[in-house]
Formats: C-alpha cells, structure tokens, sequence
C-alpha cells in the first residue's frame, strides 16, 4: 500500500483555490512538473472536486497528462472515465486515450484512433500531431519530419510545430533547415529573446564566416531584448575571439557594445 | 481583497449612475430651455460638475477593477521566460522516458522492494519544496 504522505495543503497551509490558480499557471506556461501536478491536482479533485466547477474538467486533463508521465496509469485511467462519461463523443477525451496507449506503448491501437478522429474530422490538428508523436517515439525521425513539414505546408500558423521541427532537424544536425524554422519563429515573434538566441546558437554551431557574423549579431540582438539573457551573454563573449584576422571582434569592442546596452558586473 | 474589489464596483456602479443622472437632467434641462424660449443660455455649472465628477470616479474605479496592468514594452513580460517552458510542446509530448519506470511503485518490483521503498519517498519530498 502506498503510505499516506500529509497533505499538500497541509504541508504548505495554502487553500483550494492557490492550488487550482497554481494548476492554471503551470497549465498556461507550459511547465511540464508532473510530480508536482499529480500531487496537487490529485488532491484537488479527490477534495474539493465540487468547489470547482467547471474548472474541473480541465484539470481532469492536465493531472491525467502528467500522471501518464509519473507513471500513474490508475490515476489516469480516472481522469479519463470521468471525461469520458461527461463528454462522450468528444475528439479531444478521444485523444487523450489515444495518449495513454501511446504511454503504454500500445502505438497501432493509438494509431487507429487517431485515423478515426482524423476521418471525421480531417482538420483536427491534435490528431495530427499526436500521429508524429508516435512516429518520433518509434525513433521514425525522417518519417516524423517529413509528416511535419506536410503538415506545417498547410498550418503555416503553428509555432509549436515550428519549433518542434526546428528540434528534430537539430537532433538531425541538418542545422540549415533547423535556422529555417527558427527564422519563421523570429519572424512572427520579433521580441522573443528566446528564439534570437536560439538561433544564434544554432548559427554558430553551423560555422563558417558568414554564419558566425549572423551569430554575432544575433546573440547582440537577444541580448537588446533582454539584458538578463546569461547564454547570449556568453555567447557574445566566445564570438570574441573567434572570427579571421580581418574581422576579428576585439575584446574591447564587445565591452564597448555591452556598456551601450547597460549590462555591468552586478 | 475581496471587500475591496466589491468597494470599487460600488464606486464604478456610483459613477455610471450619476453620469446616466446628469444626462437625464441635461436633457430635461434642454427641453425646459425649449419651452421657456430662453436657448442661448448654457447648461447650468452643477450639471457640467457632475458630469465630469462622475465621469472621472468611473474612471478611477475601471482602473482598480481592471486587474494588473502590464508593461508597454513588449519584450519586458518575456524577461522571466526561459527555454525550461519554451521548449515544451504539449501537443508533442512523448511519454517513453525513464520517468515511465523512474516512478513505477513499488509494488510492481517484487525482486528489489527492500530498496526501491526507502527510495522515491525522499525524493519527492525533496522536490516538493519547489512547490513554492
């Protein structure tokens, strides 16, 4: 039996709602602390299910996500029985068991799901990106990006799947393509420090003269956006003293350039 | 903080109502300007206080219900935002990790119970701490 552990909320004396208004804040900014959610949601929902409302539904999903990465499939199968008899023809509860075969490796079963929700409804993404999940779980790399390219030739919109292609072409090291997606990414999102340094990152580990000049500038320009950015700090310092003879950054230009931007020792 | 929220709908609801009340009395005002035959003259100075009273109490009242304000600088919000959150993508997710047999109970591991059971506790409580 597993032993009884206090409390989450008697642990750390807060109430139902900062647990439901944490929940909400991992849920929006994509943390993926699934101990932490399991822990806190299950008790959210085993207690105070009913001050809920319909906030629960949601949660029912987050907790079931996370418990299929700590590896609590009683829990998961839960949340997903009590999904399902409250939404029973939805494609979304649909994905989600076709989540938890993937999570028990069960991947053609996963797969037949996703072909029917995808026969019903031949634009849901969700299904569509789950089916490249599995590919990329099957170690199907070239599959997966060819899958993800088709798809992103029709969703041009989708940042995440951007972004998850600029990965699996850096995993890849086909590091072109992986700044072609970055560049879509700093396209839509000019004040992400984020994807700049990324980018420069990815530029630099391309190598060559141009590249490292692009570098260059890039790591400058994260670090415009945001001063506090310590990996394109560093990253402009090691373009100090990289580049030919010619165009060789000195040390003091680099000083000279970080004073400009306010960023001293403190 | 919940009596205070409530103190500034009351404020907001004061304000609209009073802007409503000399609207009305603006309006009445004309009218009687009408019948009396007296148009040139302007609106009472009672009715222009009001109005800008009113107007400014709603105002200042919007504002505090309104929630926090955030900056103008658009890059300044993604300060704090770092590659931990950036790089998850939930519609991506996969689950064949180690957390699949990192955290499977005890239970399930008959060979080795006697270590396995003094081990995941310690460490999730370490990692409770975060919670904070």
């Amino acid at each position: 039996k597993r032993e009884k552990m206090a409390s989450v909320s008697e642990m750390y004396d807060v109430g139902w709602e900062e647990m439901r208004d944490k929940l909400r804040k991992w849920r929006e900014d994509n943390y993926r602390n699934s101990e932490q959610i399991v822990d806190v949601g299950e008790e959210l929902i085993s207690e105070h299910s009913s001050k809920l409302g319909d906030d629960i539904w949601i949660i029912y999903e987050q907790v079931m996500i996370a418990a299929l990465d700590c590896s609590r499939d009683d829990l998961a199968l839960t949340c997903l029985q009590e999904l399902r008899k409250q939404f029973p023809d939805s494609h979304r509860v649909k994905r989600l068991s076709g989540m938890r075969l993937e999570a028990l490796e069960r991947y053609d079963e996963a797969n037949k799901h996703y072909d029917a929700i995808l026969q019903d409804d031949p634009t849901n993404t969700a299904a569509r990106k789950r089916k490249i999940s599995i590919l990329k779980a099957q170690g199907k790399s070239a599959e997966a990006i060819r899958e993800l390219n088709e798809y992103l030739e029709q969703f041009v919109g989708d940042q995440e799947a951007w972004h998850e292609l600029s990965e699996l072409y850096i995993n890849e090291h086909d590091y072109g393509k992986a700044a072609f997606c970055l560049e879509e990414l700093m396209m839509t999102n000019p004040h992400n420090h984020l994807y700049c340094e990324q980018y420069a990152e990815v530029k630099y580990t391309q190598g060559g003269l141009e590249n490292l000049e692009l570098s260059r500038k890039y790591f400058a320009q994260a670090l415009r956006l945001n001063n506090r950015n310590m990996r394109a700090l560093f990253g402009l310092y090691m373009m100090a003293g990289r580049g030919t003879k010619e165009n060789k950054c000195s040390m003091k230009a680099v000083e000279e350039m970080l004073e400009s931007m306010q960023i001293t020792m403190s | 903080f919940k009596m205070a929220s409530s103190f500034w709908k009351g404020v907001v609801g004061v304000g609209l109502f009073a802007l409503a009340h000399a609207a009305f009395s603006a309006a009445q005002h004309r009218s009687y300007m009408r019948l009396t035959e007296k148009e040139n003259e302007t609106l009472p100075i009672d009715i222009v206080l009001q109005t800008l009273l009113s107007f400014v109490m709603t105002c200042y009242g919007i504002v505090h219900i309104a929630g926090e304000f955030k900056d103008m600088d658009a890059s300044s919000e993604l300060k704090n935002k770092t590659f931990d959150t950036l790089r998850n993508h939930p519609s991506f997710y996969l689950f064949n990790h180690r957390g699949r047999v990192l955290f499977r109970s005890p239970e399930e591991e008959p060979s080795s119970v006697r270590n396995q059971q003094a081990l995941p506790n310690p460490i999730r409580l370490r990692k409770l701490e975060h919670l904070h």
